[in-house]
């Protein structure tokens, strides 16, 4: 596995760890009219720095385990794998922002913080299929 | 991409010279050992400048690293 595709698996991992762990803190029910909560406010600030951390730490750790595969450039499979699932994930994040921000005003009527919350999912969703999709792809060759 | 229609001799080519490793002709070719693989397998079909490259290792024309067979199937017009 190259430093590249480790490097995909931790992120996605990191991501989908930390997604359920701010979504579990969430007020319960789930609303589109929360509160405004600084709770909730530094429940994200904590999620943001853990995954920076986290990020950090193990991208540390494979670059050591594979010092000359980590230093290397990016060659032509990798930044193609790198276009191929951005572009998916600008679609996702395109088509899961506008429509939860339409859906938001127009039928659920959710308050700002609710809009803001639809719009950090639909980010963070596309980040998810982002680096699934570049697994998918160092798996299956390109 | 996924399963290209090219096919190539690269495994036998690195036997034939040494039994050069996958890390070895990468490093000549300036790509991962992980592409050098995928372009084995047919995973993945390289640009021309690295199909190049990789035939300038070996000093034999390219023809004699890539093929592309008559059977191949053709992309449907639409």
């Amino acid at each position: 596995m190259s430093f590249r595709e480790k490097s995909a698996w931790v992120t996605l991992i990191t991501l989908i760890v930390l997604s359920l762990a701010f979504a579990l803190h969430l007020p319960r029910p789930w609303t589109l009219h929360p509160e405004p909560s600084g709770f909730m406010f530094h429940v994200l600030l904590i999620a943001i720095g853990t995954f920076i951390a986290i990020e950090v730490i193990a991208h540390i750790a494979i670059a050591v385990w594979s010092p000359r595969d980590a230093n290397s450039p990016k060659d032509e499979r990798e930044i193609l794998i790198e276009l191929k699932s951005t572009r998916v994930a600008a679609f996702v994040y395109a088509f899961l922002s506008l429509g939860s921000v339409s859906f938001g005003l127009h039928i659920a009527s959710a308050n700002a913080i609710g809009i803001a919350y639809l719009i950090l999912i639909s980010f963070v969703a596309a980040e998810i299929i982002n680096y699934a999709m570049r697994v998918f792809y160092y798996r299956r060759g390109s | 991409m996924g399963n290209t229609n090219i096919e190539n001799r690269i495994r036998r080519l690195r036997f034939d010279h040494d039994e050069m490793t996958q890390q070895a002709l990468a490093e000549r070719v300036g790509v991962t050992r992980q592409t050098i693989n995928a372009i084995e397998l047919g995973k993945y079909s390289p640009s021309l400048e690295v199909a190049f490259r990789i035939a300038r290792v070996f000093g034999v024309p390219l023809e004699e690293v890539f093929s592309y067979p008559e059977s191949a199937r053709q992309p449907s017009e639409s």
